[in-house]
This record gives C-alpha cells, structure tokens and sequence, in this order.
C-alpha cells in the first residue's frame, strides 16, 4: 500500500526501441483496436432491436 | 492556426514535415495532437462560459430582461454539451495525448493516424453544435436545442431542426471520442516499457484506461438512443412516442445509462492525476496505489448500475427505487477510500504550496461537497424535494467545475512546464486561484438555497424571493468567467517563454515523465526505459 505514483525511474541502461517490436506491439494493438470497434458497433446496433 | 510549438516540428532533417497549417492536419505526433484537444478545449471553455453567462446575466433579477425563453433555453443545453463534450472531454483526452506515452515509456500512441482523425473530428462536431445560433440569425431555422443536454423525449421528438444538428453533433463527438478511447486502451496495453506491469503503471493512466472501458460501454448506448430519436422525428419509428405506442421513459433510461457514466468520465483522469501532484508537493511517495486502482476499478463498474436515480420522479416501482438508491449511496465507499488516500498522501509530507497543490486541495475540498450533496440526492425520499431544482445546478457543478475543471487546471498548471519548456507565473497562477474559488463558492453556494427553497432549473424567470441569492450567484458568475482570462494569459505567456524548466520542473516529482527534457524530444522514448 506504499507503492509511488509512478514507478520511479529507469533501473537498467536504456536501449533503442527496436522496429520489429515496434512492429510486433502494432500489430497487436491494431487488433486489439478492431476487436473494441466492433464491440462499439455491436451494442450500437443491439438498440434497434428493441421493441417498438 | 495560431497554436504555439513546444517541440521542434523537425526531427529528421532530409524527412518531409509539412509545416505550417498542414502539419497541424496532418500531424500524428501525440504532443502536437495533445496541444491541438487542449487549445480546442480552451476555446470551447470560453465559448460555453460566454453563453451561460447570459443566462446569468438575464437571472440577475426576476422578469424577462435580455431575451426571450426559447433562447434562453437554447443557451442552456447547447452550453452543457459543448462544456461536457467540447471542453472537459478533450481537455481530457488531451492530458492522455501528451501524458501516457511519456509516463508509460512509449514512443507515441500505438495508433497515431487513428489519433488524428479522432481530433480533427471534434471542429466540424463544434461547428455542427452551435451553427443553429448563427442561421436563426438569418431567419434559417428556429435556433439550436431547446430541450437542455439530455434530450428528453416527447420535448426532443417535437422540436426544430436545432435538434437534428446536436444529434449528428453528439455521434460526431461520439464517434471521436471512441476513436480517443481505443488508441489509449490499445496504447497502455501494447506499448508499455517493459518491467511495467499493470500494478506499476500510473495512476493517471490507470484512470483514463477505466475511463476510456466506460465510453467503449456508454457512448454505443447513447448514440442508439440518439439515432433512434432521429428515427422517431423524420422516419415514422415509434420508440418514444406515446401516441405512436412508444415509451418516452424509454429514453430516459438509455440516455442515462450513458448520462451517469460520463461524470466519471469526467472525472476519472483528474482522480488519476490530482495524486501525482499531491506526492509531489507534498513529497513523499502516494498513500495507497493499490487501494486507489481497485476503487478506481469500483466506481467504474458501479458507476454503470445506478443510472436512474436521475430520475427518481418519473415514476418506477419501489424495488427498482431503493436499488438504485442504494446502489448510487454504494459509490461513495470507493470514493471515500480516494479521499482518505489523497489526504493521507499529503499527512506529514514537506508541503509546498505552488498552483497546482493549490488547485488540487480545493478540488479535494470543493469536490467533496458536491459528493456529500450527491448522497443526499440520491437519497429517493428527499430527491422528491430537490429533484429539478436549483440544487440539483449547484451540486454538479461542485462536481464538474470543481471536481473537473479544477482538476483540468491542477494538471495544466502541473504539467505545463513539461510541455513548454517553460515555467508560468505563480503571482498569475495564486491570483488565479484565490479569485476561481471565492468566485466559484459565491455563484454556486447561494444556488443550494435556491434550490432548497423551490427554485426550479431552467427557467428565465422567477418569483421575488429568490431575488437576492440570484444577484449573488450572477455577481459571482461574473467575477468567475473572467479570472479565467488570467489562466488564459498565463498559458499563452508560458508557452511564449519565460523561466526555462528543467526535465524534472518540480523538487519532488517522480515517474518517467520527469526523467525526459522539458519539452520532451520529437520521439518521446526514443531509447526504451527499463523499469525495475
């Protein structure tokens, strides 16, 4: 319960941010995007399903 | 566009960067798309400022002085959307923009082109929500939304065309918004350094996730509700037409099952960031991390069961009555854990008392007189009493000026020295605050009274007992919306120049934010942090 706002600064050398897990964390995001689009879309369109 | 730079515009010599213009357009950067929701979001705070200080000023006594009730009533719901849609919203995502990647290590969004198509949707939405002012003008039309922010069927089913405008307006707004929320989930998810886990991760990022899950739920909702009114006014649908078979407490329900989420839309990124700047001024690391992301976590699901105590008088059985008092009463356990966190952060810390300490204590004061108002609201028995009534005004404004706007300010005075490379004056910033908090206590505080003594909302005009506290709440009204100019000023001044900042601009501040330069490079995270 003592844990700090943020968790303070970098312990290890940094190093450059490689373009392959750039890439790969991309990829994984843009699914991830898709995925909450559609879940956008899908209880939008649960509305007009409702009685009349 | 007159939007000041606060990193270079050209890291890659020999790369093509539009300049100008074009490179505001086109631009995928975070900080730049930051700066553009938080100047949209200042504007759009003036503008919606402007118009309830009409209201205000036709309150200031009894009788019709200045215009006539249909404007007024235009005044009132087109200031509420562009406040809660165009002001606090951005404002909002803005902080997320600049904030997250650097807090969490990340070069960028994980999707930044996602990211400018979600800002450069608000304008036309803003254009959309007040235009209907502008063509009245002309003779075109009989003027924007008359029906306040919510809508409410049969009035909304009936009314002009001001009303088509505010619904492609709000799915306009939606729709970014949601663009907004998907980049920050899919961000902090995939594009955290590596050692941050979940249970490192800010708070500040921690309540936008929560926040950005609540709008991924809610704004489906309230866009269905809303294209669903469209069908109603121009396709012969009966969903909330009575004489049609249709329910208009139909609409009620699903207009606040996304209403009532979106305060803690509102307020969630300001509750994730008033604990930085109180470990920061207060020097010692936060009270609670862990109590504060499961409360986080609470409010958020409870936060989507407890919709319709917003209106406990339209009629509901008596079970579904006492749930959702009870369940609304559940939400201040959460709340009240963040409480005690915020002040046991600050309990026996080396305090300091630059601007945005300032602004964060009162949010902690002001803030909880709107949640101690909240519960007495959400009580079914007395809310028969205060329901539609001026206390209901000055509750949520204690909890969307001070609770949000305040807290909107807390993180600008904050973290304006990261952005700029700049410190602001703290003789403006003090001056600024002592003025927005006696200001703000003397427009809302009288409205309590107000509203205890019968005084409905949105009306025009009113009988002449209320006649006093009216002057007051206008005088303070007044002396609110301008020493706003000063925060504007001290903004622009900042970003002009002034005191360079260092990379970590405050004695006690901790998190990767502070390990980069003021202003940050181009590319944020160039090289990767590691966290332990």
């Amino acid at each position: 319960m003592n844990a700090q706002t943020t968790p303070a600064t970098p312990a290890a050398p940094a190093v450059a941010f490689s373009p392959a897990d750039l890439a790969r964390r991309r990829r994984a995001a843009r699914r991830l995007g898709w995925a909450l689009g559609l879940t956008v879309l899908a209880i939008y369109l649960l509305g007009f399903l409702l009685p009349r | 566009m007159s939007i000041a730079t606060t990193h270079p515009a050209d890291p890659h010599p020999g790369h093509y960067q539009p300049a100008g213009l074009l490179r505001w357009l086109t631009t995928t950067n975070h900080k730049d798309i930051g700066t553009m929701y938080l100047t949209f979001a200042l504007v759009m705070f003036f503008v919606g400022g402007a118009m309830i200080l009409a209201v205000r000023a036709e309150l200031f006594s009894p009788g019709l002085q200045l215009m006539q009730p249909e404007f007024f009533n235009q005044l009132i719901g087109i200031h509420a959307l562009v406040m809660i849609f165009a002001a606090l919203m951005p404002a909002a995502t803005g902080f997320a923009n600049w904030m997250i990647p650097l807090m969490i290590g990340a070069p960028d969004m994980a999707l930044p082109r996602l990211n400018n198509w979600g800002f450069w949707l608000l304008p036309p939405a803003a254009i959309l929500l007040t235009l209907p002012f502008v063509l009245a003008l002309f003779g075109i039309g009989d003027g924007a939304l008359a029906t306040g922010w919510t809508f409410y069927a049969p009035l909304s089913v009936q009314g002009g065309m001001g009303i088509d405008f505010a619904i492609l307006a709000v799915h306009i707004l939606g729709i970014s918004s949601i663009m907004g929320s998907i980049n920050i989930i899919v961000t902090i998810f995939n594009m955290r350094a590596p050692g941050m886990t979940m249970m490192k991760l800010p708070l500040f990022a921690w309540g936008w996730l929560i926040t950005a899950f609540l709008l991924i739920a809610t704004l489906p909702v309230l866009a269905g509700a809303v294209t669903m009114l469209l069908t109603d006014r121009h396709f012969g649908t009966h969903f909330f037409n009575a004489a049609g078979g249709g329910d208009p407490i139909l609409f009620q329900h699903l207009f606040w099952f996304f209403g009532h989420p979106e305060v803690y839309i509102l307020l969630l990124p300001v509750w994730g960031l008033i604990p930085h700047v109180l470990a920061t001024f207060s020097r010692k690391p936060n009270y609670g991390y862990t109590a504060q992301v499961y409360a986080f976590i609470a409010i958020g699901i409870l936060s989507v069961v407890v919709w319709a105590h917003h209106f406990f008088t339209a009629g509901m059985p008596i079970p579904a009555l006492i749930y959702f008092m009870f369940s609304t009463m559940a939400i201040s356990v959460p709340l009240a854990v963040l409480f005690f966190c915020w002040i046991a952060t600050m309990w026996k810390g080396a305090m300091s008392f630059e601007t945005p300490m300032l602004f964060a204590v009162g949010f902690i004061v002001l803030f909880g007189i709107a949640g101690l108002t909240g519960l007495i609201l959400a009580d079914v028995a007395a809310d028969a009493q205060y329901h539609h009534s001026y206390f209901v005004v000055a509750h949520f404004h204690y909890a969307l000026f001070a609770g949000g706007i305040m807290g909107v300010m807390t993180g600008v005075y904050y973290w304006l020295p990261k952005w700029t490379g700049h410190m602001y004056s703290e003789t403006l910033g003090k001056w600024h605050f002592w003025l927005t908090v006696v200001s703000f206590n003397l427009t809302f505080m009288p409205q309590f009274f107000l509203g205890l003594a019968g005084m409905p909302r949105r009306i025009p005009d009113y009988a002449l007992q209320f006649a006093e506290f009216n002057a007051i709440s206008t005088v303070g009204a007044f002396v609110l919306g301008l020493s706003q100019l000063l925060f504007a000023w001290n903004v622009w001044s900042c970003v002009r120049g002034g005191p360079k900042a260092e990379g970590r601009a405050w004695e006690g501040a901790e998190g990767l934010e502070w390990e980069l330069s003021s202003p940050p490079p181009h590319h944020s995270w160039e090289t990767q942090p590691v966290i332990k």
